[in-house]
């Protein structure tokens, strides 16, 4: 989120509740990088992220009365975007499975060739890897797929993604632990149909 | 770890290494239009509108069977004269009494 610090967003929460435009656009425009981030990470195919944007942020307005202050406000955000882009991808039939051809060339080239030093990836591998876990975890539930991005992806603790949920720290520990399993039995899938 | 585990650990950190999206700023006009939306008076109105309309539709349908009970006995009377006087206006004796 840019200048965190110098935000007044007790003030800002104030002018909006009083029905001020201008104090909505500076809300918009600071949450704007928290909440692409979870549109980028849970968008579902074929919905266009600023439509799901805007989605969260009318969401965000409407229930601005039932905020409570009790959590911090960004989080209270945060379980809105993941609560729509969930509701969004429940919507949207999973992909049945990954096959090769599914992959690009620099994708299935990448995956021939594997990774021999984690350390010393060149960018174009680090791209073609994410795309082929982003296509992995379109095979899993919304729930396991939102909780692998935060937990692998984005390295978040058990504690910042139960925050960020509203999910208790068991429950976040239990789906983590099944669809990593999942991701990583998809992933073998995919490599015994590697071709020889 | 299993070579399984280990190629998966290294997708995963590799996936990890990709760079972020750099553009997370709003793109122009958009806190705009969703702070027009958000205070759009007519968002609060339709749903009033559409909630009153539902519930006078659905007393003007209880009215009507209401309606309907209350004079039960009047409606079918009516049709039973009606009956009678249908079978009273039959053109075939009519032609035949002319007949005769």
């Amino acid at each position: 989120m840019p200048d965190d610090q110098s935000f007044d967003l007790a003030g800002c929460l104030d002018r909006v509740r009083k029905r001020d435009q201008i104090a909505a656009r500076e809300l918009v425009e600071f949450l704007h990088p928290l909440v692409i981030r979870i549109v980028r990470a849970h968008l579902p195919r074929r919905v266009a992220e600023e439509d799901l944007a805007q989605e969260i942020f009318l969401k965000m307005f409407t229930r601005m009365d039932q905020y409570q202050g009790s959590v911090p406000f960004t989080h209270w955000v945060s379980r809105i975007a993941v609560t729509t882009c969930i509701d969004q991808l429940r919507a949207q039939k999973r992909r049945p499975e990954l096959r090769m051809a599914d992959l690009s060339e620099t994708e299935s080239d990448f995956l021939e060739r594997g990774i021999t030093n984690e350390n010393d990836v060149a960018p174009d591998d680090a791209l073609a890897a994410k795309e082929i876990v982003q296509k992995l975890m379109e095979m899993l539930k919304p729930e396991d797929r939102l909780v692998i991005q935060y937990l692998e992806l984005e390295q978040k603790s058990i504690a910042e993604i139960s925050a960020l949920t509203g999910w208790n720290q068991t429950l976040v520990k239990v789906r983590a632990f099944r669809a990593r399993r999942k991701l990583q039995r998809f992933y073998q899938e995919l490599k015994e149909n590697e071709p020889a | 770890m299993n070579p399984d585990e280990t190629s998966f650990q290294r997708l995963l950190a590799a996936a990890r290494r990709a760079p972020p999206s750099s553009d997370e700023a709003a793109p122009f006009g958009f806190s705009t239009r969703v702070a027009a939306l958000a205070f759009e008076p007519r968002g609060r109105q339709a749903p009033v509108f559409g909630l009153y309309s539902l519930r006078a539709a659905a007393v003007a349908g209880l009215l009507a069977v209401a309606a309907v009970a209350a004079n039960f006995t009047a409606i079918r009377g009516a049709f039973d004269e009606e009956s009678a006087v249908a079978a009273g206006d039959d053109p075939i004796a009519d032609v035949v009494d002319i007949g005769s």
